[in-house]
């Protein structure tokens, strides 16, 4: 598909309306809140303020959800910078450079880098994604029903490979969430398995609520068993830009981890965390000061920084061009798109060429906005950290059950809330990793409908599925990946391990 | 985690069992080869595998990670269980009660609970919070909540 660059101007002139930029503006700043307390992620602000874009526009709602999610990405340095606990996960590789700044007095730096950082790697993730998905869904519509299906088995296998500790946990999480995705009418002939005789179960367990459950009300009763005040380092926030003499030390740094968190968020299944991993890594192998790193170096700051809000716009590439999610949070960005009505995928250049070049618009729109929110607020968004967890911890659940709630108006929409509740916090207790759940949710029925689909133009035979190159490639690297992970899951885990320790040895520090 | 690690491996064996239990009941599709009961068979296969190899692991001193275990005499654990009930509670009476009598009793219970004890605090806060989330959803966006004992005045 070729690139409109007039149609691309026309969206920017929509987008950039005082309704939408007002809308932008509601979403950042609640993202950048949401993304600054400890325990609220960016897949729970996105999962938790869905239901508010129910009645709106398309892309009034999305374009919010978009600004949650920027938002909350770079929300994350915050407390990772002054209270040394990252925001959301994907800001923990902050936190080893963050926090020993801040400690050194130099907090002001490390704040206006994080925000420079963030602001320079979502621009770039959203100019790659801009330009790449277009030719990524050209290239999808040429696919069938055995290329979906593989493509499915490719972003499942990836989410178990990268699934953190325990490669046998993150197996059983994805299976689990899979046989979850299968109840309901069978894709194909329509037969309701495991409903259990309830009429609510016919259409599967409700996208929303099952995911305000596994990521918002676990959390709840996670906080809840905590106690203890928060402390929050004395800090001088006298700086909105980082000096020109830092930009042009990690200038190199910016450009490389923005272009890694975009790839790393464009696989199906990595999110955020790991692209700030892999990038802050990759610094420190890179840099000529490789012995300062973990005792606030600038650099790792920048590159984990960079590329966590970079891979949001690497995250949007196959949403919108394969609809399959890059991570956790774009899984339940797909849920809201199926509300309003798009279906994301090759279709939605066809048939909503509009709406995706408005989201191209108003994803690069949002990082301009994040970066005035961010200057302005800069003192605000530091108090908001101190917010006291006896007041917002029970407003967080009552807010996820209203939430569950308003899609349908049904109580057994809550009920299902409530449960997966539970369980996510049992699993997240025993270190079941919960994001496999999210996305079998998306892939197993693609993976099965496709497979399905597959057979019936094959008659039963299931050679069918080695007939395509582009499948045969996909289910090649699916096996590879898979095979990967298992060999170097010893190697993960000393790595992890020792990250791990850094990072207690810097929270002690 | 050893302990913990065998139980869950034995819940996902009782899941992956009843999946392919209840598969045996679905019909079979002549032309595909491959009915509904094929997807959650393979699955709950799988998910029986990974669970049995959880469990040796497990028994033979390779489980990762340590978890603490809960203590009834814990302030923490009591928090969660009272949490839990309360949870179930508001579930429950959510419906026939209304949203905002509900939302204003379990927010006063749960801040009491977490420790707040200031009576202006716990009788005022949570008023504005359930009027603040009302308001949104019922006049800003237009869904309804359940109106409960309120019906007539609302």
């Amino acid at each position: 598909m070729e690139f409109n660059w007039s149609l691309m101007l026309a969206s920017y002139g929509t987008v950039f309306t005082p309704g939408v930029l007002f809308i932008i503006c509601v979403g950042i700043t609640a993202g950048i809140i949401i993304g600054s307390l400890p325990g609220l992620t960016a897949t729970m602000g996105v999962a938790l303020l869905v239901p508010l874009t129910f009645g709106r526009p398309p892309l009034e709602s999305l374009s919010m959800l978009i600004g949650i999610y920027c938002g909350a990405m770079y929300g994350g340095s915050i407390s990772a910078i002054l209270i040394r606990t990252p925001g959301t996960p994907a800001a923990a590789a902050t936190v080893l450079e963050g926090y020993p700044m801040a400690r050194r007095g130099e907090a002001g730096r490390a704040m206006a880098m994080a925000l420079f950082a963030s602001f320079f790697g979502g621009v770039c993730g959203a100019l790659i994604m801009t330009f790449a998905s277009p030719l990524v869904s050209s290239f999808a519509l040429e696919f069938g029903p055995v290329e979906y299906f593989a493509l499915a088995i490719f972003g499942l296998s990836v989410i178990v490979s990268i699934s953190g500790r325990s490669l046998i946990k993150g197996m059983m999480s994805a299976f689990f969430g899979l046989l979850i995705s299968s109840i309901g009418f069978d894709p194909i002939s329509g037969f309701p398995r495991f409903t259990f005789g309830m009429m609510e179960m016919m259409e599967g367990p409700p996208f929303i609520p099952t995911l305000i459950g596994l990521f918002a009300v676990s959390e709840v009763f996670n906080e809840v068993q905590k106690t203890g005040q928060i402390q929050q380092l004395k800090a001088n926030l006298n700086q909105y830009l980082p000096s020109w003499a830092d930009i042009k030390y990690c200038f190199k740094h910016l450009c490389r981890s923005s272009v890694i968190g975009t790839f790393i968020g464009a696989i199906p299944g990595a999110g955020g965390d790991i692209a700030a991993f892999i990038s802050y890594g990759q610094a420190k192998r890179t840099s000529k000061h490789p012995e300062r790193f973990g005792h606030g170096e600038i650099e790792g700051l920048a590159s984990s920084e960079s590329a966590n809000n970079a891979c949001s716009g690497g995250a949007m590439i196959p949403l919108l061009s394969l609809g399959v999610p890059g991570d956790a949070v774009t899984a339940v960005l797909l849920g809201a798109f199926i509300i309003q009505g798009l279906q994301p995928g090759p279709m939605l250049y066809k048939e909503h060429i509009d709406i995706v070049y408005q989201i191209f618009a108003s994803m690069m729109l949002a990082q301009f906005v994040m970066l005035f929110i961010g200057m302005a607020g800069i003192r605000l968004f530091a108090k908001v950290i101190l917010v006291d967890r006896a007041i917002l911890t029970p407003a967080i659940f009552v807010l996820s059950m209203v939430g569950a709630f308003a899609m349908r108006s049904n109580v057994f929409d809550v009920y299902t809330t409530l449960a997966f509740g539970i369980l996510g916090y049992v699993m997240m207790r025993y270190d079941y990793p919960l994001s496999p759940i999210l996305l079998a949710l998306i892939l197993g029925p693609m993976a099965e409908a496709n497979l399905r689909r597959a057979m019936v133009i094959s008659a039963g035979d299931p050679s069918i599925l080695f007939s395509r190159p582009i499948a045969v490639v996909l289910m090649g690297l699916a096996v590879v990946s898979l095979a990967l992970s298992i060999k170097g899951q010893k190697k993960i885990e000393a790595r992890l391990s020792e990250m791990e320790k850094e990072f207690e040895v810097a929270v002690k520090e | 985690m050893k302990v913990a690690d065998i139980f869950g491996g034995a819940f996902g064996i009782l899941i992956g069992a009843f999946a392919i239990w209840e598969g045996t009941k679905m019909p079979v599709d002549v032309v595909m080869k491959i009915g509904p009961s094929f997807f959650p068979n393979i699955l709950g296969g799988l998910l029986i595998v990974f669970s049995a190899i959880l469990i040796i692991n497990a028994l033979r001193g390779r489980s990762k990670g340590k978890v603490e275990p809960y203590r009834l005499s814990d302030k923490g654990t009591q928090r969660g269980l009272i949490t839990l009930a309360a949870g179930i509670v508001f579930c429950i009476v959510l419906d026939p009660l209304g949203f905002i009598p509900t939302s204003i009793v379990f927010l006063t219970f749960m801040m009491w609970v977490m420790g707040k004890r200031s009576p202006l605090l716990i009788v005022v806060t949570p008023a504005l919070i359930t009027l603040a989330v009302w308001l949104v959803f019922e006049k800003v966006l237009s869904l309804s909540m359940p109106a409960g004992v309120l019906a007539d005045y609302l």
